[in-house]
């Protein structure tokens, strides 16, 4: 009797242990940031339109024969350092940009959340 | 405004001598530029405009003229730079020649022109010199120093630096238009 009662318990606590387990192993993974890079060369932001996902982070990389700078377009929000030949610099996308270099303002790009 | 205009034709004339009347169609009186010698013009053609930019650093209270020539001012620099590293390691030593002589000759006149005026004048004649200029540079570069180089990274320097010309002359046409209020 006491036997049966114990081997109905356990039978009860595993099918509740597994069904537990699946229920954890239901949730996808936390998505984890990507890094994407942009190149800076020939005078321009390459590629100067880009795809990413909220909080990817995003490195800007001078490969050009001259300085460049990454500028928000309204020159109010963010701005990085003048990035001497072979120097990056990074941030993170939480939002829609657009962006020039104040040193070429021809040069031009964008980065689009989606 | 005459003076740019005659500028401007002396540097047409001056490219159409260059690319034209030397062209491998013109047949054997091609004036043959050595390594050593388009080393020297493309040095004199970055200097020229360096020379440029500090005439308006010293006419020019306009802000968008003041940042084109700073623009100017760092980058020639670094071509020149970047220019002398490497027929250092080539072994060249740039040799003066014709062409080098042409552009200097042209410069001193313009630099002349460019000191007799002041305020919006000089903005208006830096900048039309600017594109003039660079229109003339960029052509001197694709029609004749990249064809007459012989070292390959010569020539690969060379094509690295016609994207940084044009993004120049794209500069100088956008403050233009600012300046004439377009």
């Amino acid at each position: 009797m006491n036997h049966a009662r114990i081997t109905i318990r356990y039978s009860l606590f595993m099918s509740f242990l597994v069904l537990f387990l699946l229920y954890l192993t239901s949730f996808s993974a936390p998505y984890k940031p990507a890094t994407h890079t942009v190149e800076i060369s020939q005078m321009k932001f390459k590629p100067a339109a880009l795809d990413v996902k909220k909080g990817d982070k995003v490195v800007f990389i001078n490969k050009d024969i001259v300085f460049h700078d990454v500028t928000e377009t309204s020159g109010k929000s963010w701005k990085s350092p003048a990035l001497a030949p072979g120097k990056s610099w990074s941030m993170v996308v939480t939002q829609n940009q657009s962006y020039y270099c104040s040193i070429h303002p021809v040069m031009k790009g964008s980065i689009t959340v989606k | 405004m005459k003076r740019i205009r005659s500028f401007t034709a002396c540097a047409i004339g001056l490219l159409f001598s260059l690319t034209v009347l030397h062209s491998p169609v013109a047949g054997q009186n091609n004036p043959k530029l050595s390594d050593a010698e388009v080393a020297h013009t493309a040095v004199t053609a970055n200097q020229i405009d360096i020379d440029y930019a500090k005439i308006a650093k010293e006419r020019s209270k306009n802000t968008e003229v003041l940042k084109f020539a700073e623009t100017m001012t760092n980058d020639h620099k670094a071509v020149i730079e970047q220019a002398v590293a490497l027929v250092t390691k080539l072994g060249v030593t740039p040799q003066d020649n014709a062409v080098s002589k042409n552009l200097l000759a042209d410069a001193e006149k313009t630099s002349k022109m460019l000191r007799t005026k002041s305020g919006k004048t000089f903005d208006k004649a830096y900048i039309d010199n600017e594109v003039a200029y660079h229109k003339a540079v960029i052509a001197s570069v694709e029609g004749l120093l990249i064809p007459e180089s012989e070292n390959a990274e010569l020539k690969a320097f060379l094509q690295n630096v016609v994207p940084a010309l044009k993004a120049h002359l794209e500069h100088a046409q956008m403050v233009q238009k600012q300046l004439s209020g377009k």
